[in-house]
């Protein structure tokens, strides 16, 4: 079997996530090959072959072009798989590609499964079985729901030259809002969720987090109904952490977030609902109301 | 001008759902339908375009889906579409991403628009790959999960949110396809007023047999729970016992109260 | 010598066409000055207020003459209802010398005014007129020297005051003069009948009769000049309550408390839902600022305005009379400012105190009325969220209406989709269904039911949200949308009665809905249980508590349910401590009016203070009968650091610990 990873350079530097991809190949047991519109300054540690265009000439994000980039080193590489991770660069890029080939696209995919992939479904609550009927077929892969792989090694570059595609203008980026939080460095993260139920209620998770030498976190619907700033948002728009100590308060536990906080060391979810699809990665599940629990904890902790 | 927005009815993410007689997908009782979350954000965006342009500019929504999701095309036009295309399809459920863009894409060829909205993706399969594929089949230019949108004569600048909470800036021409993300805007609330001219607004029933022209290119074998996960530790039952045991816990597995 | 006096002594009958004819003219004038607010009350929508014409007569006679709204607050009351009856009695008084010197001397010969008749007349005008100038006095004290909180002082007080002061002060001038000249030494035993007279004319008997022939003259004119002057400057000052705020006790509803009109969303000629500017309300809003005396009892008793958000609904009603008089194409909503209409809960305090009748929560709702109907407004996010989960799942937490029933797991009740033969429809309501410290109160209600042998059904996950709260926050369109939803179910299931534990479905199914066609006899728990007890069907084994009981607003003030709830805590053993203000005077949870899905952003929590006043009294527990009231309690507890100090629960809570076994 053989996949056509699709790596991710932003910023003038080569994506960590890139080497997800490498985990997922190898989840499959197939050979790899990998495409980067980067430089050829951040080579990836990666022995095999490395289609590579240039991002200063190419653009970093300039999908007609780089849909072309790719369709090249299909042609060249003939894969059963093209992989992208499930990112903005891969969600948007993806579809161009099976589009182009006519092919299956599955996306999102979080296991291999039973002669298919499994993704999730309904916010997270579910999962389904996908099979492509194509014999080839686009793969978009959960953030962090394949381990990390580092091949090791120095490719063996071939220089992808295509032109043109420029239905669309980048302009460049934007910042983020400066944080005055920084959650990447803290060892104990304590954060909001919806369950918190409303602003006011916000200071007894920020008690909690004081009580355990941590910081307050928050996932993206409390930061969005501006009951904290934005510094404090834990998920894929927000800030990667990976903390010793992780404590999700009335997170129901959508993907975005999980993303962000999933590699924590151990992770304690406290939500009413005994299915909340938090409680799957989390090592302890407290069923019970976050106003009632948090305060009792808290009170404990002090004495 | 002419404006598209794609909408899909998909179920309110609060219900239980359990599969269906054949396990492919979710069974329909007991759920309460909506919008897609996305969708109105899309929504809203045109409807804001549509109003800046005034006269001469035209707004269909478009849903594929059976009869029930003539609701969700009433909101969208009461929001401020002018007009709505129904594509009746009681199977639309069983459809893949590669045909529902298809349909689309088959509805919107000879129509001319200009500019087609849709969200980034739908709450219940969230494959995210409808918008983005449609305008491929359509030959014009996209760009997804964007936060920020102007149009100018012809011009449009989006702000694609991108992850770390950097944007991106995009400029595209005229023809094109946005897919909008949760930030672009706050949906309106429609006014009694607009939901009553709403009523009177055109609502084409097209048979999805009349656009439909692709086979599905992958199919869904399951829909089944996730599997739970051993090890996890479950603390029910009275607050004062679940606080000791967690601290137990805490003070056994971690250093953070040491 | 005769009990009687000369009427136009000194001054002359000359004086008899000339009074008549000015007298006419100032009646003219005063006329005038209302027939020019015509226009200003017309600009406002038809409304009718005609109907039951004896009724409304009867009951403005009643509340004028009776001052019995004015009687509810004794400060100023007191002092307002006996110079009203003083000064009605003098008005009286002088009526009948009209009558005698012009109808019954000329043309039937006849002099009543004599006799013991006439020394009770005199003795009577004198108390009343001495009692008059004491309750003014008294009056005057109260705005200009003890200056109450809020009560403004302004150019019409000045003149009122002076004047009414000015024309009894004449009146006992002239008296004396006239009784110095002619009773005090030649009849002194009827003089002892006119003790004011008696008084104030030693103030004329060192004067020579010639001077006080003179100044009992010029007296006369200076009286009746000052009287006309009154008569003119009704129409153009705060006298002119003498007529709107009677008018107003006609004019009043007669319909249930709570009645908001129903928009007909067929008609698709509507261009404007609810009010916007003057012309949106009826000219009945805008004769209320003609009636308003500026008392300021509503504002005093306004939650609200209690915990410093900027509502008051005086200033609204005035708010409405000024721009009715000098801005007609003025914003009113602009003018009240979204925060303050979106502050009211609805409570009806203010409108259950006006002594004037006026009708301040309807304004307010018809101003929400287009805030959302044609600006899709929202008082925050959190409310607009709780609006699309009720159009969504028909609760406003947004949880899956599949799950409405799951409270009543275990108990024995059934869905009526199952069994549809029972005694009564339990009405659960949302946060009997959905909110944790609510279902304890459902749950409490099924297990009494069941102790009285009632067969109860609920509807489960065909229940939606009764509609009260949108309605209230202007959204008839959801709420008339929900409501049909729940009649139609209910009517298929041919239910003979309601019972709900919460007064807002109970208010909403029993009233509002009525509108819409639906006539199922619907009651509150309270008075339910009450009905088991009497009839003997419920047995309670009575356990001693202290406690302290909260009127909520929706069963004391608008259903006049205020004996029975306390009746069956008495029987439950409870001893109580009444809070200051309770009954109908009770001071709202701050929930209603729809805000029980608004967060509170302005002033301090209008909770808390309640708590304070529970607190107060010394009771460990607050017992109430409300859902929303409960939720606010539990809240204002924890957040007003009153944990530990006092409790509250349920009535449903409180009698199903009770049960005889």
């Amino acid at each position: 079997m053989k996949t056509l990873l699709i790596g991710e350079y932003r910023e003038g530097k080569l994506l960590d996530s890139t080497y997800e991809l490498f985990g997922f190949a190898g989840q499959l047991g197939a050979e790899t090959a990998l495409l980067l519109v980067g430089s050829e300054t951040q080579l990836p540690a990666y022995g095999g072959t490395l289609y590579l265009a240039d991002a200063a000439a190419c653009g970093e994000y300039n999908p007609d072009l780089h849909k072309k980039l790719v369709l090249e080193a299909v042609q060249k590489e003939n894969p059963d798989y093209i992989v992208f991770v499930h990112s903005s660069y891969g969600w948007d890029l993806a579809p161009r590609v099976a589009a182009a080939l006519k092919i299956a696209q599955v996306s999102e995919v979080v296991a291999l499964a039973d002669g298919g992939f499994e993704v999730g479904c309904c916010n997270a609550k579910m999962r389904r079985t996908v099979k492509p009927a194509s014999a080839r077929a686009v793969v978009t892969i959960q953030a962090g729901a394949f381990p990390v792989l580092q091949p090791g090694g120095s490719p063996a570059v071939q220089k992808l030259t295509s032109d043109g595609g420029a239905a669309l203008e980048f302009v460049g980026y934007e910042a983020a809002e400066k944080k005055d939080v920084d959650l990447a460095k803290a060892e104990v993260i304590v954060s909001a969720g919806r369950g918190v139920g409303k602003k006011d209620n916000i200071p007894v998770i920020a008690a909690l987090a004081a009580a355990l030498g941590g910081e307050l976190g928050a996932s993206r619907p409390v930061v969005d109904a501006e009951w904290v700033s934005h510094s404090h948002q834990v998920g894929t728009t927000g800030q990667t952490v990976s903390p010793k100590l992780y404590v999700a308060c009335g997170i129901s536990g959508a993907i975005q977030h999980l993303a962000g906080m999933k590699k924590s060391d151990f992770i304690i979810a406290i939500n009413k609902d005994k299915d909340a699809p938090i409680g799957e990665i989390a090592d302890v599940l407290v069923v019970a109301d976050v106003m009632q629990f948090v305060p009792a904890l808290t009170a404990k902790l002090a004495r | 001008m002419k404006l598209l927005v794609c909408i899909k009815q998909v179920p309110d993410m609060e219900s239980r759902f359990k599969p269906d007689a054949a396990g492919v997908w979710f069974a329909e009782t007991d759920l309460a339908f909506r919008m897609n979350e996305y969708d109105e954000y899309a929504v809203e965006q045109a409807v804001q375009l549509r109003e800046k342009l005034g006269d001469g500019c035209e707004l269909t929504v478009l849903s594929i889906g059976p009869d029930r999701v003539v609701e969700a095309i009433k909101k969208a036009l009461a929001m401020g579409c002018d007009n709505a295309a129904h594509i009746q399809d009681p199977a639309a459920s069983g459809k893949d991403p590669w045909q529902i863009a298809s349909i689309i894409a088959a509805y919107a060829k000879d129509k001319g628009f200009d500019l087609i909205f849709t969200g980034m993706q739908s709450q219940d399969r969230g494959s995210a790959q409808v918008g983005v594929t449609v305008a491929e089949l359509l030959g014009i230019a996209s760009t997804s999960t964007i936060v920020g949108f102007d149009y100018d004569n012809g011009t449009i600048t989006a702000k694609r949110e991108l992850e770390g909470g950097i944007k991106g800036v995009v400029k595209m021409k005229t023809p094109a396809l946005v897919t909008c993300q949760l930030g672009l805007n706050i949906p309106r609330y429609p006014t009694l007023p607009n939901i009553m001219k709403a009523k009177k607004k055109e609502i084409a029933a097209i048979p999805v047999a009349d656009l439909l022209n692709a086979d599905s290119l992958a199919t869904t074998t399951s829909f089944h729970p996730p599997a739970k996960k051993g090890g996890g530790i479950v603390l029910e039952g009275d607050v004062a016992d679940q606080v000791d045991k967690l601290i137990a816990i805490l003070k056994d597995k971690t250093a953070v109260l040491r | 010598m005769e009990a009687t006096r000369q009427i136009y002594w000194n001054v002359g009958h000359g004086v008899v066409i000339p009074m008549y004819i000015l007298a006419g003219a100032a009646f003219g004038y005063l006329a005038w000055g209302f027939w020019q607010r015509l226009p200003i009350w017309r600009q406002g929508k038809p409304l009718d207020r005609w109907d039951r014409y004896d009724e409304r007569v009867k009951r403005m006679l009643c509340e004028v003459f009776s001052q019995v709204k004015i009687f509810r607050v004794t400060d100023g009351g007191v002092f307002h209802a006996l110079f009203f009856w003083s000064f009605l009695t003098l008005f009286v008084g002088t009526l009948l010398v009209m009558f005698q010197a012009d109808f019954f001397t000329p043309l039937l010969q006849l002099n009543l005014l004599s006799g013991e008749f006439y020394k009770a007349f005199s003795l009577v005008l004198d108390i009343a007129g001495g009692l008059a100038i004491v309750m003014l006095a008294g009056l005057f004290i109260r705005r200009f020297v003890v200056q109450p909180r809020g009560l403004e002082i302004v150019r019409d007080d000045y003149i009122v005051l002076q004047l009414l002061f000015a024309i009894l002060v004449t009146g006992f001038l002239i008296e004396g003069a006239r009784m110095a000249a002619t009773e005090l030494q030649q009849n002194p035993e009827l003089a002892r009948f006119s003790p004011g007279g008696l008084l104030i004319g030693q103030l004329f008997t060192t004067m020579t009769p010639g001077t006080l022939l003179v100044t009992h003259k010029i007296l006369w004119w200076v009286h009746f000049a000052l009287v006309l002057g009154f008569f003119c400057a009704i129409p153009y000052t705060k006298l002119r309550h003498i007529f709107t705020t009677s008018v107003n006790a006609f004019l009043a509803p007669f319909e249930a408390k709570g009645y908001i009109a129903t928009i007909n969303m067929e008609d698709d000629t509507v261009e404007q839902f609810g009010a916007a500017a003057i012309t949106d309300l009826t000219w009945k809003d805008i004769f209320d600022a003609d009636a308003c005396t500026s008392c300021k009892r509503c504002q005093d008793r306004c939650p609200a305005y209690a915990t410093d958000k900027p509502l008051s609904p005086m200033k609204i009603v005035h708010q409405i009379g000024e721009l009715a008089e000098g801005n007609p194409a003025g914003n009113l909503i602009e003018t009240v400012s979204q925060d303050a209409l979106w502050a009211c809960t609805t409570c009806r305090a203010c409108q259950d105190i006006c002594p004037a009748d006026i009708e301040h929560v309807n304004k307010i709702l018809e101003m929400r009325r287009s805030l959302t109907l044609m600006d899709g407004a929202f008082p925050g996010d959190e409310v607009r969220t709780a609006i699309n989960n009720i159009e969504v799942n028909g609760n406003p937490f947004g949880l899956a209406y599949a799950s409405r029933a799951d409270w009543a797991e275990g108990l024995d009740v059934k869905v009526m989709a199952q069994d549809a033969d029972v005694d009564i429809l339990y009405f659960a309501g949302c946060f009997a269904s959905f909110d944790k410290r609510n279902q304890a109160v459902a749950r409490n209600f099924i297990t009494i039911c069941n102790a009285a042998g009632i067969k109860v059904g609920i509807l489960g996950k065909e229940e939606k949200c009764c509609g009260e709260p949108p309605r209230k926050l202007g959204n008839e369109y959801l709420y008339q949308m929900t409501a049909n939803e729940n009649i139609e179910v209910i009517k298929g299931y041919n239910v003979k009665k309601i019972v709900t534990t919460c007064p807002h479905c109970f208010n909403t199914l029993a009233r509002d809905y009525q509108d819409l066609g639906f006539d199922v006899p619907v009651e509150h728990y309270s008075t339910y249980l009450k009905a088991l007890l009497d009839g003997d069907r419920l047995k309670l084994t009575p356990e001693p508590f202290n406690f302290t009981y909260h009127d909520s607003c929706y069963i004391g003030r608008y259903m006049d349910i205020i004996d029975q709830p306390r009746a069956i805590l008495a029987q439950a053993g409870g001893a109580i401590i009444e809070m200051a203000q309770n009954g109908y005077d009770s001071f709202c949870c701050s929930a209603g009016g729809g805000r029980i899905i608004a967060e509170e952003k302005l002033g301090s929590k209008i909770s808390e203070a309640r708590i304070k006043m529970a607190t107060d009294t010394g009771a460990p527990l607050l017992v109430s009968n409300c859902p929303f009231c409960l939720t606010m309690f539990e809240d204002g507890i924890k957040t007003g650091g009153a944990e530990g100090q006092i409790r509250v629960r349920d009535l449903a809570e409180i009698v199903a610990e009770r049960i005889e076994l």
